[in-house]
C-alpha cells in the first residue's frame, strides 16, 4: 500500500525521543531562593527544640545563644516555632489556593460552557458571593464546619476566594470555546472535562497564572489576620499568624522579637511569592509574544 | 448503485438576529453522499456550507431536518447515544483556518494522537508517539516536526498536521471545510494530490467544500452549488461544468478568470444580481438536479 506514497519516503524506522523540556531564562532567582529555604527550613524533621514545650524558666527572653529568636511569654522557643509555625502557614496558603483554582476553573468553565441563561444564574450568584465581605463569609462557613482545624480553614479560605478566577476564565472560556481547535475535540468527542485538561486550561494557564500565585500570598495573609484576631487557628496550634497573635502583649512589654521574627518571616515569604508571580507572567507573556 | 453513506432531509439552519429578523444560514437543503465517492460543495461566502458541515459533524443542531449517517440519525439524543463512539470516529472534519483549528499549547505529536487518546485506542505501533510520526509521515512531513507547536510551522505544514490528526482515527468519512482556500497556490496543489491519493488509497468518502471551482472540478465526482442558504445545482461535476443550467451556476462558473489574460480581458464582466431561489429541485436530466420554478 506503500508504493503510492512513495513520494514521501520509506517510513522513520526510529522516532526521536521527545527533547527535555526549556527552563525559563529570566526568573527571580532571589526569590525562588528564599522560598525554597524557607520550605525547606519548615520541611525540616529536626528542630533544636520542641516547639510546643513551655519553658517557663525562661519567658520573654530576648535572643541569645540558648534561644537564637527569643522566647514568647509562654517560654516556647521562638526558632523552633517560627519552622514549625511555617509548615501551618505555608501548607494553609497553598492549599487554600489549590482549592480556589480548582473551584475557579470548575465553574468558570461551566459557566461559559453553559447556556446563557444558567451562564447569567451562575454569574449573579458569584457577583453576591462578592458583595458579602470575605472575612464575614470565612467566619460563616468556618462557623459551619465547627473548630477550625489546619484542613477545614485552607477549605475555607480556599472556598471564599475562587470568584476572581471564575469570572477570568469564564471570559477566556467563551472566547476559546468559539475556537476550532475546542470545536475539533468535540468532533473527536471529547468530554468537557477532557477539553478543559486538554486545551482550555493550558491556554487560560497565561492569564489566570498570576492570580493562582496571588491567591497563594492573600491566603497566607488570611490565615494570619484570622490568627492574629483569635478567629482563626487555635492558639496552641502554632502558625506565624497564631505566633503575632501575641504581639499585642509583646508590643507593651518591648518584645521586639515576638513581633519582628514572625512578622519578618512572614513579609519574606509574601514578598517572595509575589515576585515569583510577577516573574512567571513576565515570562508566559513574553512566551506568548514570541509564538 | 453505491451505498448512500450521508442522507441530508430537509436541513434548515436558522439564526435569530438583532431586531426580530431571522438569517436562514440553510434553508431546506436535501442531498445524499454515496460511499466512496467525493461530494463538492461549491457557492460565495455566507452562502452557509460551513453551518451545514457543523450541521452534519453534530457541532450546531439543525432547526428542521433530518440528517441520517448509515441510517442513524445523528440530531436524535438517543440514537446518537448508542451510535456515539462510531459517530464519533468514523466522521472527522477538517477545517479551514489550521491556526485555529490546533491548539497553540499542544506539540504536533500530541495534537495528532488527540483523537486516538480520547478513545482509548491501543497505539498499533507501539506508542502514541510512534503512531504520529506513522501519520505526519503519511501526509509528508517527517519526524522532526513531532515536537513542533503550531505557530513553529507554515500554513502548509498545519494544514497537514490538521489533515494527519483527522487521518489518524482512519474514519470514513471526512468533512473538509474549504481546508486548502487560506494556504497559496503551490501548497494547494500539494494538499489536493494528498487528498486525492487518500481518496485512492482509503477509498475515504469526503464532503469537499470549497469557493474555489477549479479545485472542485480537479476533486469532486458529484457537485451541489448553493447560494442563500438553497442548493440551486446537484449534478456530477463534469455535467456542471458542461452543462449549468441555474443562472446562478452559469454566472459562478462565468466568473473564473481565464488564463489567457488577451482573452480574459476582452470578456464581458459577469453580472452578478439577485438570483432567483424559488421552486423545487428537479431532476431536468440523469443525475442533473436544478432548482426551478413552476412546472419546468
Amino acid at each position: 500500500m506503500d508504493d503510492r506514497f512513495a513520494w514521501a519516503g520509506p517510513p522513520p524506522a526510529e522516532v526521536p525521543p521527545e527533547p527535555p523540556k526549556r527552563i525559563p531564562l529570566e526568573i527571580p532567582w532571589i526569590s525562588w531562593f528564599v522560598l525554597a529555604v524557607l520550605l525547606l527550613g519548615c520541611l525540616c524533621p529536626v528542630l533544636p527544640k520542641d516547639p510546643a514545650y513551655m519553658d517557663l524558666a525562661h519567658t520573654s527572653l530576648p535572643p541569645s545563644r540558648a534561644f537564637w529568636f527569643g522566647t514568647d511569654a509562654m517560654g516556647r522557643d521562638i526558632f523552633s516555632m517560627i519552622w514549625y509555625g511555617g509548615r501551618i502557614s505555608l501548607f494553609t496558603g497553598f492549599a487554600a489556593a489549590a482549592v480556589s483554582t480548582l473551584a475557579g476553573i470548575v465553574f468558570g468553565a461551566a459557566s461559559g460552557f453553559a447556556p446563557r441563561w444558567a451562564d447569567a444564574l451562575l454569574m449573579r450568584l458569584t457577583e453576591i458571593l462578592l458583595s458579602i465581605p470575605g472575612l464575614l463569609l470565612i467566619l460563616l462557613l468556618q462557623g459551619t464546619l465547627g473548630k477550625p482545624n489546619v484542613v477545614s480553614l485552607s477549605l475555607v479560605i480556599g472556598a471564599t476566594g475562587w470568584t476572581g478566577i471564575a469570572k477570568v476564565v469564564r471570559t477566556e472560556v467563551l472566547r476559546l470555546r468559539e475556537s476550532g481547535f475546542v470545536a475539533a475535540a468535540q468532533c473527536m468527542g471529547g468530554g468537557f472535562f477532557h477539553i478543559l485538561r486538554r486545551h482550555l486550561a493550558p491556554n487560560l494557564l497565561p492569564s489566570i497564572l498570576f492570580m493562582v500565585v496571588m491567591n497563594v500570598r492573600s491566603a497566607i495573609l488570611t490565615e494570619s489576620t484570622l490568627s492574629f484576631l483569635g478567629l482563626g487557628l487555635p492558639l496552641e496550634v502554632i502558625s506565624w499568624g497564631s505566633m503575632l497573635s501575641l504581639a499585642e502583649t509583646a508590643l507593651l512589654s518591648g518584645a521586639w522579637w515576638m513581633i519582628l521574627i514572625p512578622g519578618g518571616f512572614l513579609t519574606a515569604a509574601l514578598l517572595c511569592v509575589t515576585s515569583i508571580g510577577s516573574g512567571l507572567r513576565r515570562w508566559l507573556n513574553r512566551e506568548q509574544s514570541n509564538l | 448503485m453505491a451505498e448512500i453513506l450521508l442522507d441530508v432531509q430537509e436541513v434548515s439552519c436558522r439564526f435569530p438576529m438583532p431586531g426580530r429578523t431571522v438569517l436562514r444560514a440553510v434553508d431546506g437543503v436535501s442531498f445524499q453522499i454515496r460511499r466512496g465517492e467525493v461530494f463538492g460543495l461549491v457557492g460565495e461566502s455566507g452562502s452557509g456550507k460551513s453551518t451545514l458541515a457543523r450541521c452534519i459533524m453534530n457541532l450546531c443542531r439543525p432547526s428542521a431536518g433530518k440528517i441520517f449517517y448509515q441510517g442513524i440519525d445523528i440530531w436524535d439524543k438517543k440514537q446518537f447515544r448508542e451510535n456515539r463512539k462510531r459517530l464519533q470516529t468514523a466522521r472527522q472534519i477538517i477545517f479551514q483556518d489550521s491556526t485555529s483549528s490546533l491548539n497553540q499549547r499542544m506539540k504536533a505529536a500530541d495534537i495528532i494522537a488527540e483523537p486516538m487518546v480520547i478513545h482509548g485506542v491501543t497505539p498499533p505501533r507501539g506508542s502514541w508517539r510512534a503512531e504520529a510520526a506513522f501519520q505526519l509521515h503519511y501526509v509528508g512531513l517527517d519526524a522532526s516536526y513531532l515536537d513542533k507547536y503550531p505557530p513553529e510551522l507554515s500554513g502548509g505544514m498545519r494544514q497537514r498536521v490538521a489533515i494527519a490528526r483527522a487521518l489518524s482515527m482512519e474514519p470514513e468519512f471526512l468533512v473538509a471545510d474549504e481546508p486548502v482556500s487560506s494556504l497559496d497556490v503551490s501548497i494547494q496543489a500539494q494538499i489536493l494530490n494528498l487528498f486525492r491519493h487518500l481518496q485512492e488509497e482509503h477509498g475515504f468518502t469526503f464532503l469537499f467544500i470549497a469557493h474555489d471551482l477549479p479545485v472542485i472540478r480537479y476533486l469532486c465526482d458529484r457537485v451541489a452549488v448553493m447560494y442563500r442558504g438553497k442548493i440551486v445545482e446537484l449534478a456530477p461535476a463534469e455535467t456542471l461544468f458542461a452543462d449549468p443550467r441555474h443562472s446562478y451556476t452559469r454566472a459562478l462558473l462565468a466568473s473564473v478568470p481565464l488564463p489567457d489574460p488577451r482573452r480574459e480581458r476582452a470578456r464581458k464582466p459577469v453580472e452578478f444580481g439577485e438570483f432567483s431561489t424559488a421552486g423545487t429541485l428537479r431532476e431536468l436530466a440523469p443525475e442533473h438536479f436544478v432548482l426551478t420554478e413552476g412546472c419546468g
